[in-house]
């Protein structure tokens, strides 16, 4: 092995001060004309450092280098030099005059670049990109392919293998609502608890594996143990049930339990058996195919289930109103309440999930009655003078003919704030602005929920000129480190600071996320951070007394 | 002489620099890089240069830097799909701080950085004085999560 040299065509004790810092290398100095020559002649020559101002000199070392993969770095003591260095894409280059440190800070940086030399550059892209494809980022679980070829001798060893095809129905919602950050976290949470869950089982015993083919599903494969009876559906029965306990218990504990109970797993099996005349490949995607088929029964039936559930609920009034509380951000004083309908019944808990029913059995408007007359009838019960009650309405539920008849029972509409999404597409918007016109000459507020979940700019929202802005979850979601978070909230407040709206951060969970939107002029708060949703108001205490009672009091 | 230890230039490097992190800045103008590459440099950091989405992917293997400045429009792969691939690396995806480059300050263009997982952004022309206290403030975010 030679000894490293650099070469140089700079006589001057930087440069050898520069070879000293790179463990010793010896230096070898040449004339600006040569140093093209000496790349091929000086055995070890392991990089160049000129500072030539001859673009020709200059051109033929970096065409005799790159041919042996020799990094060149150049010193430049013009603009002018530095251009044509810049050009002629030479490795590193370095303003003059310049420490032996930068020169060899420069050396080491274009050697550690070429180290993978030239054309490995693109095998490394593909690598990553393969490595992709072969393990999921999020779960470090091995994907399909890579599976079968990891038991393809075991399976054929064996003779059987069955497919459990697990299906995760509410992930897509997560995403939706709290953005893929979230989505991305409870993926993670769930495929560690899945693989914790299972270590623990009494599949254990047999070879298990797992796989990730989209971002709701997962696929086990399990090969039974000689000797050992494959595992029969009463027993998939019971292991989703656990499992389902287990990771919905573990999410709760991560993810709180809004995430939670928007959580479910379906579950289908199927049995594979080897034939040496089908490409087991094939066996294994048919396998998978009918595993998966039976998960969507189980979640067909589940769905039936559900739908009497909700009719049920409907005749008996079964749902009951949590109160989420909204505060003044500075002074963290109760503002209002959002009304939050949730089904008595253990399977309609999540209002996401009751509404989706609804949506599916064709009761939206009769469900919206219940849930508004409920949350009006929360209003007059456990709110105080001065509160204001957020109400969620669907636009579908403007278009009910009875709609109107909440008059009847709200007795301040001035108090109350309807909240409408951004996410549900509009039809007929003449019509609907009309609808809102009439709403709010008889006093009623409006807030747009989940302002900035879309693409679509601040247009759609000032078109419906609202009282109150709530930003999008995702917008909050870790918005203290996030600063183009930061900048979207900032041009909301100060959108609605001209329109003379108010803007309402929800989600806040973390004490640093409502420092940060305190910082950016954010009006109201929501979130786990000040408070959970409850059945009760907030008992005031004197120092909760907002401003104007206090001062009536004093 | 003994040969000389090269295994881990990188390391060796950064260290006398240590409180400021490595940037990787990624342009495929090559005065544009150059120049906010100087404009860091005078400031103390120490900063790799990329001129296409392909080689940013590569040195960010190898340099492992700790804030990436990204041009989004680049021929080829473009900022979105590098910020994504580097935001989803296995190894050091978490430890990242990506900040787009665009001369795009539409509210559009801010979600779609959201949607790829960058961090921050700063807008063209570059602001060099405004541009450093991007770093900075992404330095002081990645020194928080520590």
């Amino acid at each position: 092995m030679n000894e490293p040299v650099l070469l140089t065509d700079t006589d001057d004790a930087t440069v050898r001060g520069a070879a000293d810092l790179l463990d010793s290398w010896a230096v070898e100095v040449r004339q600006d004309r040569e140093l093209a020559a000496a790349i091929e002649e000086v055995p070890g020559a392991r990089t160049i450092v000129t500072t030539t101002e001859n673009p020709n000199a200059l051109r033929d070392i970096v065409e005799r280098a790159r041919a042996r993969s020799i990094p060149v770095i150049v010193g430049c003591a013009t603009d002018m030099a530095r251009r044509r260095a810049i050009e002629l894409r030479v490795d590193e280059w370095f303003l003059l005059p310049a420490t032996a440190d930068e020169i060899a800070g420069r050396v080491r940086s274009a050697l550690a670049r070429m180290a993978p030399a030239a054309a490995a550059l693109a095998d490394r892209i593909e690598r990553v990109e393969y490595e992709q494809m072969l393990y999921d980022y999020l779960t470090g679980l091995p994907t399909l392919p890579v599976m079968i070829e990891r038991s393809r001798a075991l399976i054929k060893e064996r003779g059987e293998l069955i497919v459990l095809y697990f299906n995760f129905v509410r992930y897509s919602k997560i995403e939706e609502i709290y953005g893929w950050e979230k989505l991305d976290a409870v993926l993670e949470t769930t495929a560690q608890s899945v693989r914790e869950f299972l270590e623990a089982s009494a599949l254990r015993s047999s070879r298990v594996m797992v796989s990730f083919t989209n971002d709701d599903d997962f696929v086990f494969f399990h090969v039974p143990a000689p000797g050992v009876a494959a595992i029969t559906d009463a027993e998939i029965t019971e292991l989703v049930g656990k499992l389902q306990d287990h990771v919905g218990r573990r999410i709760e504990a991560t993810h709180g339990e809004e995430i939670a109970s928007l959580f479910e797993i379906y579950a289908g099996r199927a049995h594979v058996y080897y034939n040496p005349k089908i490409r087991l490949q094939r066996l294994i995607y048919r396998g998978i195919r009918e595993a998966a088929n039976a998960a969507k029964s189980v979640e067909e039936r589940e769905r039936a289930r559900r739908v009497d559930d909700l009719k049920r609920s409907l005749r008996e009034r079964a749902v009951y109103i949590d109160l989420h509380p909204i505060l003044v951000t500075d002074s963290r004083q109760v503002y209002g309440y959002e009304a939050l309908a949730r089904g008595t019944l253990r399977t309609l808990r999540s209002p996401e999930i009751m509404f989706d029913v609804a949506a599916e059995a064709d009761l939206l408007w009769e469900l919206g009655r219940l849930c508004r007359s409920k949350a009006i009838e929360a209003m007059s019960s456990r709110l105080t003078r001065g509160e204001f009650l957020f109400l969620n309405v669907d636009p579908h539920d403007f278009a009910d003919p009875q709609f109107s008849q909440i008059d009847r029972e709200v007795t301040d509409p001035s108090r109350v704030v309807i909240e409408i999404t951004e996410r549900t597409a509009i039809k007929d918007y003449p019509k609907f602005r009309e609808r809102l016109k009439a709403l709010r000459e008889r006093g009623y507020r409006f807030a747009v929920d989940d302002a900035g979940s879309g693409y679509a700019g601040l247009g759609s929202i000032a078109n419906l000129e609202p009282d109150f802005i709530k930003l999008d979850i995702s917008l909050i979601n870790c918005i203290d480190t996030n600063f183009i978070k930061q900048n979207l909230v900032e041009t909301m407040v100060r959108f609605a600071n001209d329109q003379g709206a108010q803007v309402i951060a929800e989600g806040v969970e973390r004490a640093e996320e409502y420092e940060t939107v305190k910082g950016l002029g954010v009006h109201l708060v929501q979130g786990f951070f000040l408070h959970r949703p409850s059945e009760n108001a907030i008992a005031r205490t004197s120092g909760e007394m907002p401003a104007i009672a206090r001062v009536a009091g004093a | 002489m003994p040969p000389p230890s090269l295994s881990n230039p990188i390391e060796d490097h950064r260290m006398p620099e240590a409180h400021l992190p490595n940037v990787l800045v990624v342009d495929d103008n090559h005065d544009n890089a150059d120049i906010m590459r100087q404009y860091l440099e005078a400031k103390g950091y120490q900063v790799s240069v990329a001129y296409s989405g392909e080689e940013a992917l590569s040195l960010f293997e190898t340099v492992r830097p700790s804030i990436v400045l990204l041009d989004v429009m680049m021929p080829g792969r473009d900022g979105w799909e590098v910020c994504r691939l580097m935001k989803q690396h296995p190894s050091h995806g978490r430890g990242v701080r990506v900040i787009m480059v665009t001369a795009l300050d539409q509210w559009e263009d801010k979600r779609q950085a959201l949607q790829t997982g960058a961090d921050d952004y700063v807008t063209k022309p570059v602001d060099l004085p405004r541009l450093v206290q991007t770093v900075e403030r992404n330095a002081a975010a990645l020194a928080g999560a520590l």
